[in-house]
């Protein structure tokens, strides 16, 4: 579902509006048909991939989603049931609220840490390359292995991070994934941790698409540090922030993977997020149809909250 | 297009993908020529009783070959229920749980095996009443039923100058768990050790007190969540985040000699011996009947048997029969205690081959415990169990991390159990 909108233009760059190119001509010559055929038969074998795998099912699951179907017998038309079985259903509230809190935590602190590591390592020095290579490092390790991993550093009683924050005078360390209040905090810097290495390399990019004349601009009319990061990498790098800030949105909303080794939803409910709630609900109890139905609320969801931040852009670019 | 053709085309395109292969049903009523069965398994490396039972039945049966679909133990339930779903044609299905039976039958995707039930050594099978549905219909038999005891590691009991368990209430169990614990730290040695599934405390407190784990009413879970956080609270097991957190394996518990009582199912039997065989433990163990409450007469444990089933959509349907005729009859069931594995057909015996294995402890008190009272059913059998599973683990999860009391966790069982369950 989430490919349907990172695959849709976010490109930071703005439109070209080349209108020229826009009308074809009525009568297309040999050589036109040809680079047309070319042309498709490049964008095919991705085509038919997104076609049957995602598009496909999607459509259905929206139609499956005013149904109820086990998954074997055919499927009844029950209406809205679905949706009004869902507004009173505290599971999967339970896993809407747990879902924002974990799109709350892990939306704005990744922005910071990503961009911060950019920042740090975007200057001349010795081995820039090495801690780039470090910093990326986390993305490209094995999402079970991450989890598992961080668990154990979890550990309330035996686990470096309590152990650590014992030394800085802690006495009472928190219970991280055994403790309900603590458990969503534990899986949010795992997260952060984990993507924060993939952002920082598109701010990287950002940062070096910025003039150096802006920066020398800035130097000569007396701005300092702060006012340089403020008034010229802030608005330079506004088409990349915007570009992390949707996919860490929709990267948030559907997360799975981490959360689903890390705590499997627990302890309680306290890490059960919408992914897994339909996982639950359509894989394991076998409710297609009502899974359905959270996956369409879910959809909606990123929808309405990708729109907010198109416009929102679109706003602030016009100003 | 009609809404209701619509919707069934939307169904088919969801489910159908690749899996839904062109039937050509050859339908081998005779069993003549030669006939592929194909039969799906669980990581097949490390559960040998599989190639032991198709090696026999191959030997038997020349003209049948055996094709196992070997998935991964922790991914069978869910890959078992996409395939099925997607119209998979398998002719054995093996049922890992009696808690997947009720949706697979629920659904109509088993093929009745009724007239199997009835013949053979069939009724003496341990546990085939759970495979019992509406209209006395069956559509698995048991091949398989593992039941709960208490491991013990008599160096720790030596050491500790402690005699032997054997019938003991609960209240006696943690008095021994405590005293069996000894050091601290990384040396830590516990009494016991309760690994974090939710049967520790609730199976065995419903199989015992008579409870309904499906029922909607959990009150009667409440004296063995008090003594299960007793034991914990003492530190004579390792407490339920750290297990948690650390992914404890509850055989390394036993084998190191970290702990020195477990409550396991009996399919840790085999893996024991196994483990002893190739060097990898030099414990020296034995088994206990599972405590009881102070009101019990005689000894009250719970299994889950584990069996085979025919797929509504099998193309060899008499090879399949007489498969499972076959794995749950005596020869069967004499193959699998061969192997260290308790056979659901357990009688004289059965029990003669499983006692006789090298590396079974020979005490009296072992062959006694292999002979509870009564095994109850771990989990009733409904197509609502799995919803309940989910329910009762979660609240399990947060007593026992402490997250909850014990009353407060049951009365949200409670009410989750009656309102979110349909």
């Amino acid at each position: 579902m989430s490919e349907l909108i990172t695959a849709s233009p976010v490109s930071p760059a703005p439109s070209t509006g080349n209108s020229a190119e826009s009308k074809p001509p009525r009568r297309r010559s040999a050589c036109g048909w040809r680079n047309t055929l070319i042309g498709w038969s490049f964008i095919l074998p991705n085509l038919v991939g997104f076609i049957a795998i995602t598009l496909v099912p999607v459509v259905a699951a929206f139609a499956l989603s005013f149904a109820d179907w086990d998954g074997y017998n055919p499927p009844k038309w029950i209406g809205l049931k679905n949706f009004q079985r869902l507004l009173h259903d505290n599971s999967t509230l339970t896993a809407l609220r747990n879902t924002v809190y974990y799109a709350a935590g892990h939306v704005p602190l990744t922005l910071l840490a990503s961009l911060g590591l950019a920042l740090l390592l975007n200057r001349k020095m010795r081995g820039v390359a090495f801690f780039r290579a470090v910093a990326f490092f986390p993305y490209v390790t094995s999402m079970v292995a991450v989890a598992i991993v961080w668990n154990m550093l979890f550990n309330p009683q035996f686990g470096p991070v309590n152990q650590f924050l014992h030394l800085l005078g802690v006495s009472n360390g928190p219970g991280w994934t055994t403790s309900t209040t603590w458990a969503m905090p534990a899986v949010i810097i795992t997260s952060v941790w984990r993507d924060m290495g993939y952002y920082m390399i598109l701010f990287l990019a950002g940062l070096q698409a910025i003039p150096k004349e802006l920066y020398e601009a800035a130097e000569v009319d007396g701005a300092n540090g702060w006012q340089r990061f403020r008034s010229v990498t802030v608005p330079g790098l506004r088409p990349t922030t915007f570009l992390v800030l949707i996919l860490l949105t929709v990267q948030s909303f559907k997360v799975f993977d981490l959360i689903f080794v890390m705590t499997g939803g627990g302890p309680g409910q306290a890490t059960l997020v919408l992914s897994q709630q339909i996982y639950q609900t359509g894989i394991v109890n076998g409710e297609y149809g009502y899974a359905s139905a959270i996956s369409v609320v879910l959809f909606l969801i990123v929808l309405v909250v990708t729109l907010t931040q198109f416009w929102f852009n679109a706003r602030r670019e016009r100003s | 297009m009609n809404r209701r053709k619509f919707l069934a085309l939307c169904a088919a395109t969801a489910a159908a993908g690749p899996l839904a292969a062109c039937g050509s049903s050859s339908d081998s009523s005779g069993g003549d020529g030669p006939v592929t069965l194909t039969i799906s398994v669980w990581s097949m490396a490390t559960t040998p009783e599989f190639q032991a039972l198709f090696d026999a039945f191959h030997k038997a049966n020349p003209n049948i070959t055996i094709k196992p679909v070997d998935i991964l133990a922790a991914d069978y339930s869910t890959k078992v229920k996409v395939m099925l779903s997607g119209g998979d044609s398998t002719d054995i299905i093996t049922m890992k749980n009696t808690t997947d039976y009720g949706q697979f039958a629920g659904r109509g995707q088993l093929r009745d095996i009724s007239s199997l039930a009835a013949t053979g050594t069939a009724a003496e099978l341990q546990g085939l009443s759970a495979f019992k549905q509406s209209g006395g219909k069956y559509y698995a038999l048991p091949y398989r039923q593992d039941f709960w005891v208490l491991f013990y590691n008599k160096k720790l009991f030596d050491a500790a100058k402690k005699p032997y368990p054997t019938n003991m209430t609960w209240d006696q169990y943690t008095q021994l768990a405590e005293s069996l614990t000894t050091g601290s730290g990384a040396n830590k040695v516990y009494g016991t050790y309760h690994h974090t599934w939710r049967s520790v405390v609730q199976a065995i407190s419903a199989a015992q007190t008579g409870g309904n784990l499906i029922g909607g009413h959990y009150e009667f879970l409440t004296d063995q969540y008090n003594t299960a956080l007793a034991i914990q609270n003492a530190g004579a097991t390792l407490d339920f985040g750290t297990a948690t957190t650390q992914q404890t394996s509850y055989q390394a518990m036993l084998e190191t000699g970290k702990a020195a009582m477990l409550p396991m199912g009996t399919w840790l039997v085999g893996s024991l011996l196994a483990d002893k065989k190739a060097g990898k433990t030099d414990i020296d163990w034995s088994i206990a009947p599972m405590p009881q409450r102070p009101d019990a007469s005689g000894v009250t444990t719970f299994g889950s048997p584990t069996a085979f089933s025919i797929n509504r959509k099998a193309r060899n349907v008499a090879a399949a029969e007489k498969f499972i005729s076959f794995a749950t009859g005596p020869q069967g069931a004499a193959i699998l205690a061969g192997i260290g594995i308790v056979p659901a057909l357990l009688n004289d015996a059965t029990r003669k081959t499983y006692f006789g294995l090298t590396g079974m402890p020979a005490d009296a008190t072992f062959q006694k415990a292999f002979a509870p009272d009564k095994v109850n059913l771990e989990m009733p059998v409904s197509d609502t169990s799995s919803q309940i599973d989910q329910i009762l683990t979660e609240e399990h999860q947060l007593v026992m991390s402490k997250q909850k009391s014990i009353a407060a966790g049951i009365a949200e069982m409670d009410s989750r159990v009656q309102t979110e369950v349909d």
